[in-house]
């Protein structure tokens, strides 16, 4: 088993009509012992900006830890809040240091552009190398099973509320075919105005 | 290798083990659907090797009787075997009892004979679809060493992890709220059947180049071939 | 014709189960897990339901067996509706943990046996008798891969009966057994619950439970939970319950009990 399939756990991306949504299970496990429900691997990075970080635990934490500090510095810096560009730009530096011994997380990135309110998803691997499609993007252990649902049930220009129930089913029937992830889901839809958060009710085996 | 450049003779060579690796994985996925008085059964046309693509109107659908028929994907050589011994066994049952064997018993028939090869099994996913003794559609699903599982709605092969989530979403109505699971018409099964192989062709390299869905009833087999993506 | 005689000789396991193919390889190199590579060294996937929580107890009302209905191959769950529990006739049962195949296949050879020493002694056979055949069988393919950890229990002249057999060779009776990567949550629940003069009621509950807290912390097990009574009258199923369920269904009677457990 692959040290990306450690802990379990999975996240997705997907682009709608003004708005984008990332979801992602809860499970935080040592190989098939679940030991929590309540672990969430995606984060707040900005008013409009989400990051997601799948893979090895350790590493969702500290690389999560070292972006927040890189973020302020920019921040501080320039006086300005950082453009989901940037932020793909500046994970995908924050991973590439560490070529040769890298972090275990294969992030996606979700958010709205904060003047402009243009939509972005990008998903980078383990040593930064991004793509940045049109339609979805999909990280973790069940990403096979993810990348087969997404690609049915997407549609193009998709409204927030059509959005959440899309990226909900794709989650939830994707990991319930997935041993190492589950255990309940949190989906959030962002839009210009408002940002909302659901938690799924979900199997718990 | 570097030692054969520098002029020294093979044998010269440290000594080396040689592994011994009969299995290859030559791709292919499929799907079956049961009905209340039908079955579909589809493959997809594609066989690979690695990168590349030996043929790509292969299909992985065999016609065992006029009331059974069995998708197999894995190693092709393995697939051939399994089908030429199988299909004597058919054939000498026929003659015996002067009748088709049901589709129940080809169905442990075919778990005793994965069985046999139990230590050093045939690679291959199996899906066994057919009509049962009372006009009812039913598939059954195998591991390769003989594991038999009766189901409404299977997927196997290369695309099994894309395609199966979607058929328990869309089939089953797994976790959808206050949903029954539809009754499944011929048209619902075939719909189904054509965007799970087009979703998986967009993302699995061994699938792909087209579709053969074959409907079985009682009262005999439909064929159609659909094309799919061949990049 | 080559490779025809399979069928011509009937030296194969449709006139006598015994007769498996092997391969014409020394030994060493027949190991199943060498074969698991393809030309490029990928690996390949073979063996279907590994992880598993079974588990059975005897208490004054007969057998309890419960299971869960998972099977996985590696990561992916291959099916979440599998029969674990093997019914071999109405009174004798056979679970079903290690390699699926293995069980499904021995506890069938298993239920022919038992019922030819039916028709040749006109009486039924003991649960030790019948755990004994199965043990010698998978014994005689000591080293050659077989996986399986399985309870038989059922009832007979001397009342209950329960063993625990693997492909080992191991042959055991007791009282509680669990069997699986999810054994050790189960276990836990037995222990704190357990006891000889359990109620009939109190005995399904306990099965219920350990098997639901096992599918909850068990990556590899879940689905649905099954639970089996065996009394004099043989065998009956009780349940079958969605993990699901449930586990909402516990979470309720967790919130009505609360306010009053404050000391033990």
């Amino acid at each position: 088993m692959s040290i990306l399939h450690y802990n379990g756990g999975c996240v997705v991306a997907m682009k709608g009509k003004n708005c984008v949504a990332v979801a992602t299970d809860l499970r935080f496990g040592v190989q098939g012992q679940t030991i929590a429900t309540d672990f969430e691997r995606v984060f707040e990075l900005g008013p409009h900006l989400y990051i997601g970080l799948p893979g090895l635990a350790t590493d969702t934490q500290t690389v999560y830890q070292r972006l927040q500090f890189r973020i302020k510095m920019y921040e501080m810096r320039e006086g300005r809040k950082l453009k989901p560009q940037t932020l793909m730009a500046m994970v995908q530096n924050l991973l590439y240091e560490r070529r040769f011994g890298p972090y275990f997380v294969e992030p996606v990135i979700a958010g709205l552009n904060a003047t402009t309110k243009e939509p972005y998803i990008c998903a980078l691997d383990l040593i930064g190398c991004a793509t940045e499609p049109a339609d979805f993007v999909v990280s973790g252990t069940c990403s096979e099973s993810l990348y087969g649902m997404c690609e049915t049930t997407w549609r193009e220009d998709m409204e927030p509320d059509d959005l959440f129930e899309c990226i909900s089913q794709s989650l939830v029937n994707a990991f319930d075919r997935d041993a190492l992830s589950g255990w309940g889901a949190v989906v959030h839809v962002i839009e210009h105005d408002k940002v909302t958060t659901r938690y799924l009710k979900c199997r718990q085996d | 290798m570097s030692l054969a450049v520098m002029g020294g003779a093979d044998y010269m060579r440290d000594p080396r083990k040689h592994h011994f690796h009969p299995y290859a994985d030559n791709g292919g996925t499929s799907v079956a659907i049961a009905g209340d008085d039908f079955v579909m059964i589809a493959s997809d046309t594609r066989l690979t090797r690695g990168f590349n693509i030996l043929s790509r109107d292969q299909g992985k659908v065999l016609g065992l009787t006029p009331k059974t028929m069995m998708a197999s994907s894995g190693c092709w050589a393995d697939v051939l075997t399994l089908k030429k011994v199988l299909n004597a066994r058919l054939t000498m049952y026929s003659h015996e009892h002067h009748d088709v064997m049901s589709t129940t018993a080809v169905a442990q028939l075919l778990s005793t004979m994965l069985y046999w090869r139990r230590f050093f099994p045939y690679y291959v996913s199996n899906i066994l679809a057919g009509i049962d003794e009372e006009g009812k559609g039913v598939v059954y699903h195998y591991d390769p060493v003989g594991h038999m599982e009766k189901l409404a709605f299977s997927a196997t092969g290369a695309s099994v992890a894309q395609i199966q989530p979607l058929l328990d979403n869309q089939i089953g109505a797994l976790n959808m709220k206050d949903a029954t699971p539809p009754t499944i018409t011929k048209e619902l099964a075939r719909q189904l059947i054509h965007d799970a192989f087009v979703s998986a062709a967009e993302r699995d390299i061994n699938t792909g180049d087209g579709i053969l869905i074959h409907t079985i009833t009682k009262d005999g087999r439909t064929d159609e071939k659909v094309k799919l993506r061949r990049d | 014709m080559e490779g025809m005689d399979e069928i011509t000789d009937k030296k194969d396991n449709t006139s006598n189960p015994f007769q498996l193919y092997m391969p014409l390889l020394p030994k060493s190199e027949c190991q199943v897990g060498e074969f698991l590579v393809d030309e490029n060294g990928r690996k390949l996937r073979l063996n279907f339901a590994h992880g598993t929580t079974t588990l059975g107890f005897k208490f004054k009302g007969g057998v309890i067996m419960a299971v869960d209905s998972r099977a996985t191959s590696g990561q992916y769950i291959g099916s979440q509706n599998v029969k674990k529990i093997i019914e071999i006739n109405p009174y004798l049962l056979g679970t079903m943990a290690g390699g699926a195949a293995d069980c499904t296949y021995w506890e069938r050879v298993l239920a022919r046996e038992c019922r030819l020493y039916e028709l040749r002694n006109r009486e039924r056979i003991s649960v030790a008798a019948a755990s004994k055949l199965l043990a010698n069988m998978v014994y005689q393919y000591k080293g050659y891969g077989l996986s399986m950890g399985v309870m038989i229990s059922g009832w007979d002249k001397k009342g209950p009966g329960l063993y625990y057999v693997d492909s080992d060779g191991n042959r055991m009776a007791g009282n509680v057994f669990s069997v699986g990567s999810g054994s050790i949550n189960a276990y836990g629940v037995m222990d704190t619950g357990y006891s000889w003069d359990l109620t009939d009621t109190q005995a399904r509950e306990l099965g219920r439970k350990a098997i639901y807290h096992a599918t909850h912390r068990d990556a590899y097990s879940g689905g649905i939970v099954r639970v089996y009574q065996i009394t004099k009258e043989g065998w009956t199923k009780i349940s079958e319950e969605d993990s699901k369920n449930l586990h909402y269904q516990y979470e309720e009677e967790k919130k009505k009990k609360k306010p009053t457990t404050t000391s033990s």
